[in-house]
């Protein structure tokens, strides 16, 4: 085989759609990655700003606030209400399409009661705009944090009921190529 | 705020769309570069300002590209504000030329697609969409604009049906622009609702087509442009904004809120006068807003609007309020390339305003209003700007 072949054989063997198992996108900026980090143990947790108080989401360097520098992470309340919700036909990214093919993905966006807003992956379908839920932080299958909601009567106060849901979900495992046609 | 007295726009270039291509950003600039320069009658030694707009030069940036192309420049400037580009661009080199900083400044937009370039793109669009959007369901911009989309229908009652109305509009407008890129294909309300779904409410119309290409135009005296007997247009007032109402818990309005008011006073015209409005339509429910925000209609009366108002260039559809709107096709008909796509609005709009349009020329088109939108940082586009242009008798 000459370098040609060679080179355009290792292009199609790593286009995403010929992994045995795809996983979720696993890239964070450097913010992203201390998130992750700081949501391994508890609920949700998200920055407060030492100085007034703020608390922010999607993370980052400095208060969007007061501009302050000092900003740790603490468990947050994690109840909020819905704000729109939608079902994903299309990905960009193979692990979703995978998951699509079986059945769309639902997303949503939800109001956190301490005030930031969160794009989140939804569990359950019946809900409305306005519908009170919690939101809960997990370790998906590429060991980065994403953000998942609830309706707010589910129970998820220890671990085992968080990975329930997770499991519902399948959430905790990689896409695994479909065989056939 | 000062008006642009005495500078013109000129030169409006579009080229090179396509669904794919094995060239580079730098290879759209340079391109529009040359077919600029050889339509105005100009050598590379007379532009002394640049100004480009993209999202895939990786790291080589505006200075490179001077050396790439052999210019000299004592003004340069790198735009990255997607949806805003063109408009934001065009203030700034009118400043430029006004105050003496530079004789000609070419504004150029352009972008390549490589294979899977625009998954690059989206997954690494910001820090806070890496972070924070991408990561649910990676579906680009369709992610946060179907939750956008899907709000604006609940509280203001709208329908499939009334988005319809813009694409529709756009598509016949499109089937009368060669460069659009789906301009040969006929768009009918059933093909539009029976298309299969992308992301909550939005279906495959209501999504552009990522693609490549290349949108420009040069900014110079008046008299420059006389001399040089280039058709030209005037800016009659121009404004931006960016990240106005960050507290709306779902955008359902933009910056234009802000400033719209006053670009009406110091134009001294109103929406009733313009001739046509180029709406910046990632998606139609955002067409939609900028309708709204920039006083056609009231805010949730989008819906009514569209439904009562013909949007072809032609005035030929059955709607008694006529208002040609993104009269080549916009995004949704000739493909969004890049940031390029934040000039397609500025370069349809001149060549509207000095009759260089073919078969969509809009008649006797004196005055066009243009906005830009863009930038979705995470759940929302953060950019707002708006131009009212005005043709020069010639
Ligand atoms: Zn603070």
């Amino acid at each position: 085989m000459n370098i040609k072949d060679k080179m355009r054989k290792r292009l199609k063997l790593s286009r995403p759609s010929l992994r045995a198992r795809a996983r979720p996108p696993k890239h964070r900026s450097v913010c992203g990655s201390q998130f992750s980090a700081a949501n391994l143990p508890g609920v949700l947790q998200l920055q407060n700003c030492t100085d007034c108080g703020h608390v922010q989401y999607p993370p980052a360097e400095l208060c969007g606030a007061c501009l302050g520098g000092t900003l740790i992470y603490k468990e947050t309340a994690c109840t909020g209400t819905l704000l729109a919700q939608s079902q994903l036909h299309h990905s960009l990214w193979e692990y979703f399409k995978r998951r699509i093919k079986r059945a769309p993905w639902p997303i949503a966006s939800v109001q956190l009661d301490v005030g930031p807003v969160a794009i989140v992956h939804l569990t359950e379908l019946d809900l409305d705009t306005g519908d009170r839920v919690k939101v809960f932080s997990h370790s998906d299958a590429s060991r980065s944090v994403v953000l998942i909601a609830v309706p707010a009567a589910t129970d998820i106060t220890t671990p085992e009921l968080r990975q329930a849901v997770i499991v519902g979900m399948q959430l905790d495992k990689s896409a695994e190529r479909l065989k056939g046609v | 705020m000062k008006d642009y007295s005495g500078v013109v726009l000129t030169t409006p270039i579009s080229m090179g769309y396509a669904r794919q291509s094995p060239h580079g950003a730098a290879w759209f600039v340079g391109s529009v570069l040359r077919e600029m320069i050889s339509a105005a009658g100009l050598t590379k030694k007379d532009i002394n300002g640049f100004s480009v707009s993209s999202f895939s030069l990786g790291i080589d940036s505006a200075v490179a590209l001077t050396q790439h192309f052999g210019l000299c420049v004592r003004w340069l400037e790198q735009a990255n504000v997607g949806g805003v580009s063109g408009i934001l661009t065009l203030r700034r080199a009118a400043r430029a030329v006004q105050c003496g900083e530079a004789d000609i400044v070419a504004c150029i937009g352009g972008d390549g697609a490589a294979h899977r370039s625009f998954e690059h793109t989206a997954a690494h669009f910001s820090n806070w969409s890496t972070d924070a959007a991408f990561p649910y369901g990676a579906a680009g911009p369709n992610g946060p604009f179907s939750l956008i989309t899907a709000h604006y229908m609940e509280r203001y009652q709208a329908q499939r049906e009334d988005f319809a109305r813009i694409c529709l509009d756009q598509r016949y407008n499109a089937n009368h622009f060669p460069g659009a890129l789906l301009g040969h294909k006929k768009l009918s309300l059933s093909d539009y609702l029976n298309a299969r779904p992308i992301a909550g409410p939005l279906h495959l119309f209501d999504c552009v087509m990522p693609c490549a290409g290349g949108e420009g135009f040069l900014v110079m005296s008046e008299e420059r442009a006389r001399q040089l007997k280039l058709p030209a247009v005037k800016i009659l007032a121009a404004d931006e904004c960016h990240n106005a109402h960050a507290d709306d818990p779902v955008q359902e309005r933009g910056g234009w809120t802000q400033y719209i008011e006053g670009l009406y006073n110091r134009a001294a015209v109103g929406p009733k006068d313009v001739d046509f409005l180029q709406t910046y339509d990632d998606y139609p429910v955002i067409s939609m807003l900028q309708m709204e925000d920039l006083g056609f209609c009231g805010k949730g009366e989008a819906p009514e609007f569209v439904g009562q108002t013909d949007m072809r260039f032609d005035g030929s559809g059955p709607g008694l309020n006529k208002l040609p709107h993104n009269t080549s096709g916009g995004q949704l008909s000739c493909g969004q390339a890049g940031a390029a796509a934040g000039f397609l609005g500025v370069t349809e709009s001149l060549r509207q305003l000095t009759g260089q349009s073919q078969q969509n020329q809009v008649s006797n088109a004196r005055l066009g209003l243009v906005s830009g939108y863009g930038m979705v940082n995470y759940d929302r586009g953060i950019c707002t700007a708006a131009a009212m242009l005005q043709g020069v008798d010639r």
